[in-house]
């Protein structure tokens, strides 16, 4: 750490925040360990690291969500140890959430005040909240009434809202999670004037992002945590992209999307033809082959994850022809589809991939544990356990989640391997993913674009969808652009090309 | 001894139930000592000092009407007066909680139960429970239904007998304001032996005075005040000239009594328009009915007859005493006339009382 | 999560495991019994033991059929309504005094049958309209109460039924005869939740209906078949309600539902899906029988005992929240 340059030496002031060698563990496993660094007022500080580094766990402990088991934090001087978000709200911190905190059918002033109403004479008072209200959102810029219902902003919009609320309680600590990646370039850059404005009030803040380039091009100082350490600190000057990747993830990465050795067969595995359904997927035909990664790329609206939801027959589809291995698929629900050898990757793996309050094996084993029972249906237990053993070897889940831990309480990527193991262990022919490796850490992306290769090289079929056309031209044979429900070009290999591949998808005149 | 009974009986009631819930079970021995004593003498059956005293396990089904509340304190007054304690509990109207209870009573190892079942069927597991244990049982205003080898005695109002006298003093009454009238009865639940009852009793009053008594209307009420209600004002749409109504139950005044001012019938015995009203039970807005002088006659359930009968009963199993199966209670007809002499005896007068 | 962490810090280590263990319910029955026998007269007896039992085994079977409902997810209202109707239909084909089978020996084996036809079928009604036609539970168990309750007074006239074959009494009042039929469905519910691949569906319906659905589990199907148990079971409790009581009764179980629903989640099954065990719910219907009969010993009044329950129903939701969060904490 010494080699670091030194944190700017101009501040003669004390830190606002400091932490001072903060342990923290869960279920034995240690999450934080000896973090020691400090936040000073009129500078944002990024921090950075992987998924499960421990970055969200500390910010809890900020916000008084948890508490920390060893070492100390000091605000201003003072000890400083909230327990509860109410009293560290008291202290100055406010928290802009990766997930907004806002009731969407309150209007923005009642969410402003939502804490605590001007009132008047015991009853709230309207004016008051109006007049207050309207002159915090001159100051971050918003253009809407404080009647406006929030259910109506974008979600740029939403974000200066939370930002107006924090101003409000008159934060001296603004910590923002992952705040733009939501928003549109022009809502980010809004947001990003926003931000240099309260560093220049004097206000201290923490910005946590994966988009490592807004984290230089933002902040003064830079943490970066591995495992639950400080990897490194220092002023933002003394980091170029490559060292902060290489210190985030422990290693050089010098191939990102692993090498397949395998080539697609010209068997064809899945058979599409003009497969319609009004308002999502128009005439679709393609095939993919055995062995083959297909990539199918587009805007999000574009059709992609309707496509993969009536292939794998939870959602109907009023024209057109889906066959397997030669079988036609049509009239099948997902679980005779299942059994054929189908598999997906929901895009949403909290909504309908996971069941987050289930433990890791009951996850894992879902999908196949029809074929680990006996004739009264009972469950072979041992069989299911020497299963889940294997399929976490294969995934590479990390070591530190037991096998009856509530898959909730993995990290994004974590959770992404046991969606992956559960429908591997299947052995599927074809498998369909949907944003594959979206929220998930560096790291676990490569395990992912692994265990794709090794699918492909067993034989299956994937079908990979994504909106990162780098991870597209990385990883397929082939690349498919939807556009508009229909699928608007198709790229063979050696012409894959960036450009080429957004121009497709924006063909005619939709804008982005 | 029933002059001082509102009182006296009252803050015993209170003061025992305070006793009861903070000294949980130790109420049994000292306690029951200090509030007889305060209470009351022990006069026929325990023999004070020496020997057990008895105890006694009631049960009611509902305290959900003022005659059941009556009833209830009628018999714990009557127990305490004479020196013997008593375990309650209610069932809430849930026959399998009765049941539960009552075998309860019998795990306390009570020397006899009064209680008032749910219905006439469901208390027969209860009352075999009891019957097996060699405890008696009496019923306390509802009997049950007869099987063979069960026993208990049930104490109920003869009601068809007082149903008939009052409506009998209601048909005096029409004949000597010297015109014809039509007549409407509001029967109770026909499920209940006691809705039956009073409805036949209404009958044999009426029969043979048609001259004087046209019945048009028979109201339905399942022991329902809307039901009650909504018959009422339908009847009275139908007959506009309807100048006579019996209710099976007192408390089903108000809703009648709504019913009429509604259509403007609601006047005072001897003013032009009056509809001849009588009544059942002798609760406590029947009392102010006849004290306000709108409400001709009700049949009064004696209450306190019928617990002294009750713990008679019990006493008179225990020692061995051949009892009827079936003790009646006769009732009285309370009426303008006799107001002033029979109120006392009237449990809705004294509830007002209170 | 303030509450969490202080409970987390100062429960001594034994209390801790007490308050953590699986059978926590259980324990503290045993405890209350410790602590209410010198208390209640007679508390601990052979004949209250019975008492107990008697009161506790029809409550029991329809608690089960609740509990899967409730892992899926799902909620039934319907139950104590089916209870009695059942009961009613049951008594009406025995009853000896004007049943439609009078007399005949068969009488108490079609009783029985039409008691459990009732409650698979209108537990396939409920199935029907909350898996098929997606009408939420709530409502659709709802309306099935009602229907099913006004039904049962019109079919009786509200009147009860007795004069009921001694062969049919003998199943609920014969106790051993009404244990082992309680504790064998009770038995098989259990296994088949714990052990076999449907009792995981159940879990996965519960916990995520829509990854359940995206990972082959044939949502549509378990739906249907819990309400069809929720009924079959009502339908069995039915049988030892009405046998314990001699009498069909369209009234019967009237006051249960919410005794109902507050053992089985006493039991630690969530309201919420996913999560629960039968043999909490067992737990949970022990205790509440305890409390109740206790208090009844003691002599306190319905009103008193039913705010008592409600309080041990609170406090028992209380305690499994400080246990899932110190379960989130430490593991």
């Amino acid at each position: 750490m010494d080699e670091n340059p030194p944190m700017r030496v101009d501040r003669l002031t004390e830190p606002l925040l400091a932490f001072r060698r903060i342990d923290k563990g869960f279920f034995g496993v240690k999450v934080l360990e000896g973090v020691s660094f400090e936040v000073h007022a009129g500078c944002a500080l990024g921090l950075v690291g992987e998924n499960g580094a421990g970055k969200s766990t500390l910010m809890n402990i900020v916000g008084g969500n948890l508490c920390a088991d060893a070492g100390e934090m000091r605000w201003n001087g003072g000890r400083y140890s909230p327990r509860s978000p109410r009293e560290a709200e008291r202290a100055g911190v406010a928290f802009i959430h990766q997930e907004l905190n806002l009731f969407q059918n309150l209007t923005i002033a009642e969410n402003l005040f939502i804490g605590g109403f001007p009132r008047r004479l015991g009853l709230i008072d309207r004016r008051a909240m109006g007049e207050r209200a309207r002159a915090v959102l001159r100051e971050v810029r918003l253009e809407h009434g404080p009647d406006t219902p929030v259910e109506r902003l974008s979600a740029g919009e939403r974000q200066l809202v939370e930002i107006a609320k924090a101003m409000m309680g008159e934060a001296r600590l603004i910590i923002l999670d992952e705040p733009t990646t939501s928003l549109t370039t022009r809502e980010t850059g809004r947001l990003f004037e926003m931000v240099r404005q309260l560093r220049e009030r004097g206000l201290a803040l923490i910005y946590i992002s994966h988009n490592l380039e807004q984290v230089r091009a933002l902040c003064d100082d830079l943490v970066i945590l591995r495992d639950g350490q400080v990897v490194g600190s220092g002023a933002m000057s003394g980091f170029t992209l490559d060292r902060m990747v290489s210190l985030m993830v422990g290693r050089e990465i010098t191939q990102f999307f692993p090498t397949r050795t395998s080539r697609p067969s010209t068997e064809v595995l899945l058979e599409v033809r003009g497969v319609s359904q009004p308002g999502m997927v128009r005439a679709v035909t393609f095939e993919l082959h055995r062995g083959e990664v297909l990539g199918i790329s587009g805007l999000m609206g574009s059709g992609r994850s309707e496509l993969a939801r009536i292939l794998f027959g939870l959602d109907d589809c009023s024209a057109g022809e889906i066959r397997l291995a030669g079988e036609c698929l049509n009239p099948l629900p997902p679980r005779e589809r299942i059994a054929r050898g189908m598999a997906f990757l929901t895009e949403d793996r909290r909504a309908d991939g996971l069941c987050l309050e289930a433990s890791v094996g009951d996850n894992i084993t879902l999908v196949a544990l029809g074929r680990m029972v006996g004739r009264t249906k009972a469950v072979r237990r041992e069989e299911a356990q020497a299963a889940v053993r294997r399929m976490r070897e294969a995934v590479r889940l990390t070591p530190g989640a037991r096998d009856g831990q509530p898959v909730k309480t993995l990290s994004g990527g974590n959770q992404q391997k046991v969606v992956l193991a559960k429908w591997i262990l299947n052995e599927p022919k074809v498998f369909i993913l949907d944003e594959p490796t979206r929220g998930i850490d560096v790291g676990a992306k490569c395990e992912v674009y692994r265990l794709i290769n090794e699918l492909a090289g067993r034989g299956a079929g994937v079908l990979m969808i994504s909106s990162e056309v780098e991870e597209l031209i990385g990883m397929c044979d082939r690349i498919l652009v939807m556009n508009r429900g229909a699928i608007g070009d198709s790229i063979e290999p050696g012409q894959f090309d960036r450009e080429r591949i957004l121009r497709s998808a924006l063909h005619s005149g939709v804008l982005a | 001894m029933r002059n001082t009974w509102p009182g006296a009986g009252g803050s015993c009631l209170a003061e025992s139930i305070t006793r009861r819930s903070r000294l949980l079970a130790a109420v049994v021995g000292l306690g029951v000592l200090v509030v007889g004593g305060g209470c009351g003498r022990a006069p026929e059956s325990t023999p004070e000092g020496g020997g057990k005293r008895l105890t006694i396990g009631v049960n009611f089904e509902t305290l959900q009407t003022e005659y059941w509340v009556a009833g209830f304190e009628a018999i714990r007054s009557e127990l305490k007066k004479r020196g013997i304690d008593v375990v309650d509990s209610i069932a809430d109207g849930d026959s399998s909680r009765q049941l539960q209870q009552i075998r309860t009573f019998i795990t306390r190892k009570v020397d006899g139960i009064i209680f008032v079942p749910k219905d006439a069927r469901t208390c027969i597991p209860a009352i075999k429970a009891a019957n097996e244990a060699g405890i008696p049982v009496v019923l306390f205003n509802r009997p049950a239904a007869e099987t063979e080898g069960v026993r208990s005695v049930a104490i109920v109002a003869d009601n068809r007998k007082l149903t008939r006298e009052t409506v009998s003093f209601m048909v005096e009454q029409a004949r000597q304001s010297g015109r014809k009238h039509k007549a409407m009865v509001v029967v109770g639940d026909l499920g209940d032996a006691n809705a039956i009852g009073r409805r036949d009793g209404f009958y044999d009053a009426v029969k043979g005075n048609e001259e004087v008594v046209e019945v048009v209307s028979e109201v339905p009420s399942e022991w329902n005040q809307e039901k009650a209600r909504s018959g009422v004002v339908n009847g009275l749409q139908a007959h506009p000239d309807i100048s006579f109504i019996f209710t099976s139950s007192d408390f089903l005044f108000p809703a009648i009594v709504a019913a009429l001012k509604s259509a403007n019938k609601y006047h005072k015995v001897g003013t032009p328009g009056h509809v001849i009203l009588g009544g059942f039970d002798g609760d406590a807005t029947a009392y102010q009915m006849l004290e306000e002088g709108y409400l001709d006659a009700t049949g009064v359930q004696d209450v306190y007859f019928e617990a002294e009968q009750s713990v008679q009963a019990v006493l008179d199993l225990l020692a061995g005493k051949e009892v009827p199966a079936l003790i009646l209670d006769p009732g009285f007809v309370i009426h303008q006339g006799n107001l002033h002499d029979l109120k006392d005896r009237m449990w809705g007068a004294r509830v007002m009382g209170r | 999560m303030a509450i969490g962490m202080r409970v987390d810090g100062w429960l001594p280590g034994w209390l801790k495991r007490g308050v953590l263990s699986d059978h926590l319910i259980l324990w503290l029955s045993v405890a209350y019994v410790l602590g209410m026998a010198p208390w209640a007269t007679g508390f601990v007896s052979v004949s209250n033991a019975q008492t107990i039992l008697a009161y506790l085994l029809p409550v029991l079977v329809v608690s089960v059929g609740l509990t899967l409902v409730l892992i899926i997810g799902g909620i039934d209202l319907s139950v104590t309504s089916i209870i009695a109707l059942a009961s009613v239909l049951g008594a009406k084909v025995m009853s000896g005094e004007d049943g439609w089978m009078a007399g005949n020996a068969l009488a108490v084996p079609v009783g029985v049958l039409v008691m459990l036809a009732v409650g698979l079928g209108l537990g396939a009604v409920n199935g029907f309209t909350v898996a098929v036609c997606r009408i939420p539970a709530f409502i659709a168990t709802l309306t099935t109460m009602m229907f099913v309750s006004g039904f049962a007074i019109w079919v009786t006239l509200s009147r009860k039924i007795g004069g009921l074959p001694a062969g049919f009494v003998m199943l609920g009042q014969n106790l051993w005869v009404a244990t082992v039929m309680a504790v064998a469905v009770t038995w098989l519910a259990h296994g088949f939740l714990s052990r076999t691949l449907y009792g995981r569906w159940f879990y996965a319906v519960g916990q995520n209906a829509r990854a359940a659905l995206v990972s082959g589990v044939p949502v549509g199907r378990v739906t249907f078949w819990t309400y069809v148990a929720s009924g079959g079971f009502a339908g069995l409790s039915a049988i030892l309600f009405t046998a314990g009581l001699e009498t069909g009764n369209p009234e019967m179980a009237r006051d249960n539902l919410l005794d109902v629903v507050g053992a089985v989640v006493i039991g630690g099954t969530s309201l919420y899906g996913g999560r629960g065990r039968v043999l909490g719910t067992v737990f949970g219907v022990l205790f509440l029988a305890l409390v109740d009969n206790s208090l009844n010993l003691v002599g306190l009044t319905f009103y008193t005992i039913t705010m008592v329950k409600g309080g041990v129903i609170l406090g028992a939701a209380l305690l499994d929240t400080a246990r899932t969060r110190i379960l989130a904490r430490t593991g």
